[in-house]
């Protein structure tokens, strides 16, 4: 069976959740809320922090972590997108109870030595979990800060082996409507699907997430295993992955298909190209209040310092 | 009547007790990004009670209910008290009151200078209504229909615009405008020259 055997943690990173996350003004709001109306605001937040199930065993990668204040766990799980649950951010949250992420396999094929059906065991090492503290960025043009726990993306692609001529890797979410509403409506034409260059999937920085917050994955989040790759727009981070397939032509992308001139293929985090109906210059980052001001995007989401050698000589305002 | 009226507007308030309330912890509260949830809920009901103005006709005509003919005005600025808290929730809240910053963020988001429009064009009229301008307000009703008109028609262009997967809400509320328009075109047909 392909799950996640759960073990002591080395770290919790809910403890080290700075107390300036947790002192801004809609926690105040939140806090006189729960004095009002009892105890269920602070029973959730509680609950969903503190349970001590799922515990994944890992340790901490500061080189390619930020120091940031992160996000809160209430935040990362109760806001955010993944339309297979609907289009709300809330959505996510409330609907993604019946998905049901064990046990999970993963078809691979294509341009590879190593094809086939394989469980999630086989190709995540359990023994080689690390914490990365990565910045996310939504096109939507709000962003936080997520303790990731998984391995990087490249580990997993030397298992499997790619020829060479496999220049890109395609991604699919699992196609179940019955477990996800969202897919029961044509938002986006499911499965969802998203691809890298094989130059991107091999980056030290691109992980295949399995939890946060030191604990699996809960569905909302893309439950058993996703893709982040922090230098890109959130939705290239496709969730709930359940293929994985090698070629040499470039994929086809969700987002790509839905509005071509709007969600490019490569979707790299940039302020100087603006989407087309919204500026990028910007972003608001969850949890800094309410009367946080927005702050400057980074190029590359900030890690140009990483990433922006992949893309010498590309105008990337035509390869947005 | 009056009291039927008055009732009304009342319950047209509730959703803004409601937000209210969810800013102070209550019914789950606002969620991780407060100031998107006041910006859409506050827009989404403006838009909502802008149709129900334009509706408002249409009913009375069809229904003969009295006090159908009463609400145009009330409901009218009600659905203005809705738009004028999205608009200060963007610019005081989510801008933070920087002029050049919301001129700037205007000019570059499209869907903002339709919004922004169509927000003019119901300040407009809302000044309209003040007590000082009444006879004016009821000797050209025309005018004051055709801007509000113009601000539903560009409300729902603005939320139209700035969803990434078009919503059923915004499905919903093109039909309800292109039904509206429709029926009035026909009206006005049939009726000139008056």
């Amino acid at each position: 069976m392909s799950s996640i055997r759960k073990s002591k943690q080395v770290i919790k990173s809910s403890e080290i959740t700075p107390e300036s996350v947790y002192l801004n003004r809609r926690s105040v709001l939140q806090t006189i809320g729960t004095l009002s109306t009892g105890l269920a605001i602070n029973l959730f937040v509680n609950d969903s922090i503190n349970a001590n199930e799922n515990q994944l065993t890992f340790s901490p990668n500061n080189k390619y972590s930020t120091t940031e204040s992160l996000n809160s766990y209430e935040d990362i799980t109760t806001y955010n997108n993944f339309y297979e649950f609907g289009m709300q951010k809330s959505d996510p949250y409330n609907y993604g109870s019946q998905f049901e992420p064990k046990p999970w396999s993963v078809k691979v094929s294509g341009e590879a030595n190593k094809t086939g059906v394989f469980d999630l065991d086989d190709l995540i090492d359990i023994n080689a979990l690390e914490e990365r503290i990565y910045r996310l960025r939504c096109v939507e043009a709000w962003s936080m800060v997520i303790p990731w726990v998984g391995i990087p993306l490249a580990s997993i692609i030397k298992k499997l082996q790619p020829k060479l001529n496999a220049k890109y890797v395609a991604f699919e979410t699992v196609y179940r409507p019955k477990q996800m509403p969202g897919q029961r409506r044509p938002a986006l034409d499911w499965p969802y699907i998203e691809g890298l260059t094989m130059q991107e999937a091999m980056h030290p920085l691109t992980i295949i997430a399995v939890g946060l917050y030191g604990k699996e994955l809960l569905n909302q989040n893309g439950a058993p295993m996703r893709l982040v790759v922090p230098w890109k727009y959130g939705f290239k981070s496709i969730k709930s992955i359940n293929k994985i397939h090698f070629q040499s032509k470039k994929p086809l992308t969700s987002w790509n298909i839905s509005a071509p001139n709007e969600y490019g293929f490569l979707a790299n985090v940039n302020p100087e190209v603006d989407h087309p109906r919204w500026s990028q210059a910007r972003e608001r980052r969850i949890g800094a209040g309410f009367f946080g001001t927005k702050q400057p995007t980074l190029m590359f989401n900030g890690y140009a310092e990483d990433v922006a050698n992949l893309y010498s000589g590309i105008s990337l305002r035509r390869n947005f | 009547m009056k009291a039927i009226v008055r009732i009304i507007l009342l319950v047209s308030f509730l959703p803004y007790v409601l937000l209210n309330l969810k800013a102070f912890g209550f019914f789950g509260g606002l969620g991780a990004n407060p100031v998107e949830a006041i910006t859409h809920d506050t827009g989404i009901w403006g838009i909502r009670f802008l149709i129900l103005t334009l509706a408002l006709t249409p009913l009375y005509h069809y229904s003969k209910q009295e006090v159908l003919r009463k609400l145009p005005k009330p409901i009218g600025l009600v659905a203005f008290f809705y738009v004028l808290n999205h608009f200060l929730c963007y610019a005081i809240i989510d801008q933070a009151g920087d002029l050049g910053v919301i001129v700037i963020d205007i000019i570059e988001t499209p869907y903002l200078i339709v919004g922004w429009a169509g927000f003019l064009c119901l300040l407009a009229v809302g000044l309209a209504s003040f007590n000082s301008f009444q006879e004016w307000f009821n000797k050209n009703r025309s005018t004051i229909s055709g801007l509000v008109y113009t601000a539903a028609i560009l409300g729902v262009w603005h939320f139209y615009w700035q969803e990434k997967v078009v919503s059923y809400e915004a499905v919903l509320d093109s039909v309800m405008m292109i039904l509206l328009i429709l029926w009035r075109l026909r009206i006005s047909t049939e009726k000139s020259p008056s």
